[in-house]
């Protein structure tokens, strides 16, 4: 649970400390401390998502102790609901605590996004899940020898996801990568509302879309990955 | 009446044939050993009776329900323990009980631990860590939850390995009496054959992913037909006796006046009565009986040469 609070504590001094330093040297970008600070608490959204469902299968993994989930009535889908579920509950806690520690810091409110913020926060949830669950498919077929995954593969949709910076400051190419990523809408319309104050909807929509389509994939992804490891033995996966 | 049958399974990996085409049934209330040289395919049955291996081939049915379709209701009633597996080690022994006993629904859950951790006497390790805890300890958390749910079928892999002999015999007398009370039926492994004598009320015997034998211990142990015979000869004429031992098939090997004769069990008393004849006087006779494990050392070398 440490590592709820922890991580977001240091993204939050660091980022804020950057940001009061660039205010300094450009004193009229009023909204950039506030476009980092929520930059930080809603990566963090997915970034929870993901780790918490990941290191879910790695901690019974490392304490063998899958089997004895798998030889009770637990099924797959009740297993996968609550690597989901914790996901939400630790999400919620830390978003909630980084968003008094940013207000305290920095003066900086979350919840002038609301109730975009929401959407926001729903949809960023669903990016966590789909990439938790397909690295966690990963890691059932290949064993904890891939285990380094479960934290650094997230790390790679983080640049074409436009967390800290507009999305058309990136090379064309890259602009056309994260046209793929759920993630690249919502950072775009966040600031969008931040700036403008207004949300362009359809590009909300198409972020939802492609987060039920990848969601619909990883679980069928890791579904088919359990049944291989059952063919294997769930014992034999270490 | 039959718990568990087991009908034709097969699992191959890849080329390998692990468990090759084997059938059999659990009663109500039986202890059915599973025995085997390593890598002869217990655990693999093990596993696939439990649902975390899928077979090749065949069918697992429990209380008349095949386990593929019906597994969330046959588990409710199925428990396991094994040296292999762990629960987690950051949780005491009561949060582990305690998060089993959710996976089981068990209603009474705490009236439920505090029976079994005094039954497998752990009252006083209940607060500790996983990680706080011996081998042997963690073996008998690990029994306490393969009995949480009071499980009508049980499968124990190697239940007594790395306890102290007396904690072994209390488990064993455990295992016992939760069979007699809840007519428990129990699948187990063990390479301590003097426990699996004891326990057991019929074995299997599987080699190369085969059931070779499926008898009683008692049956088992019979059908090894040698013995050894020690004797310590005070006076007489040994070379008479080496004659007679080569000369009726038997071997004899000695150490100073100590003699060991290797012959079959009817031959005892002709051997008796050879060194009464030609005063050839000892001061200690002792007689090895054939067990369990003379069976499982023989059928594990060498099944062809075995004198069935």
């Amino acid at each position: 649970m440490v590592d709820a609070f922890y991580w977001i504590t240091i993204d939050l001094l660091l980022w804020g400390i950057t940001s009061i330093y660039i205010l300094k040297l450009a004193p009229n970008s009023s909204q950039l401390m506030f476009m980092f600070i929520s930059g930080v608490l809603l990566w963090n959204v997915a970034y929870r998502g993901q780790v918490d469902i990941s290191m879910g299968l790695l901690e019974e993994l490392w304490n063998k102790n899958l089997i004895n989930l798998f030889v009770s009535p637990l099924t797959f889908k009740d297993w996968i609901s609550s690597l989901i579920f914790i996901s939400i509950i630790k999400s919620l806690i830390s978003l909630t605590f980084g968003s008094i520690l940013g207000y305290f810091l920095y003066r900086v409110g979350i919840l002038d996004l609301f109730p975009h913020l929401i959407v926001f926060i729903a949809l960023l949830m669903m990016t966590g899940w789909w990439l938790g669950l397909f690295i966690s498919g990963i890691i059932l077929r290949f064993g904890t020898r891939v285990q380094a995954l479960s934290w650094t593969l997230v790390w790679i949709v983080s640049p074409f996801s436009a967390i800290y910076y507009p999305l058309d400051i990136l090379p064309m190419w890259a602009q056309m990568l994260s046209k793929i990523f759920p993630t690249s809408y919502i950072f775009e319309e966040s600031r969008n509302l931040l700036y403008n104050g207004q949300v362009n909807y359809s590009n909300l929509g198409i972020s939802a879309v492609l987060n039920v389509i990848y969601l619909i994939a990883s679980f069928y992804f890791i579904n088919s990955s359990f049944k291989k490891v059952l063919a294997k033995g769930l014992v034999k996966i270490y | 009446m039959s718990v568990l049958r087991v009908s034709n399974i097969t699992k191959k990996f890849k080329d390998f044939v692990a468990v090759d085409d084997i059938s059999f049934e659990l009663k109500e209330g039986e202890i059915l050993g599973l025995l085997g040289p390593n890598g002869a395919g217990k655990t693999t049955t093990i596993q696939m009776l439990l649902g975390v291996l899928s077979s090749t081939s065949g069918d697992i049915s429990y209380f008349g329900k095949k386990l593929v379709t019906n597994r969330e209701e046959i588990l409710e009633k199925v428990n396991f323990s094994s040296t292999y597996t762990n629960l987690p080690w950051s949780l005491t022994v009561r949060e582990n009980l305690n998060y089993i006993s959710y996976l089981y629904k068990i209603a009474d859950r705490k009236k439920r631990i505090e029976t079994l951790t005094t039954s497998f006497r752990l009252e006083k390790l209940v607060d500790l860590e996983m990680s706080a805890l011996s081998a042997g300890q963690l073996t008998r958390v690990n029994l306490a939850k393969a009995f949480i749910n009071f499980p009508r079928v049980l499968l124990l892999d190697e239940p007594t390995a790395s306890l102290d002999p007396e904690v072994a015999r209390f488990v064993r007398g455990f295992i016992l009496s939760q069979r007699e009370k809840y007519k428990v039926s129990i699948i187990f492994t063990s390479h301590n054959m003097s426990e699996v004598e004891e326990v057991c009320d019929r074995i299997l015997f599987i080699k190369d992913g085969k059931i070779i034998v499926d008898d009683t211990p008692k049956n088992l142990s019979k059908s090894i037909k040698e013995s050894k015979v020690h004797l310590i000869i005070t006076s007489g004429d040994d070379a008479l006796l080496f004659d007679y031992c080569v000369d009726n098939g038997m071997k004899i090997y000695s150490e100073k006046k100590q003699y060991t004769i290797d012959l079959a069990q009817s031959m005892i008393p002709s051997l008796l009565t050879f060194l009464g004849h030609n005063n050839i006087n000892y001061s200690e006779i002792s007689i090895d009986k054939p067990d369990l494990e003379d069976y499982f050392l023989k059928v594990a070398s060498n099944r062809k040469s075995m004198e069935l």
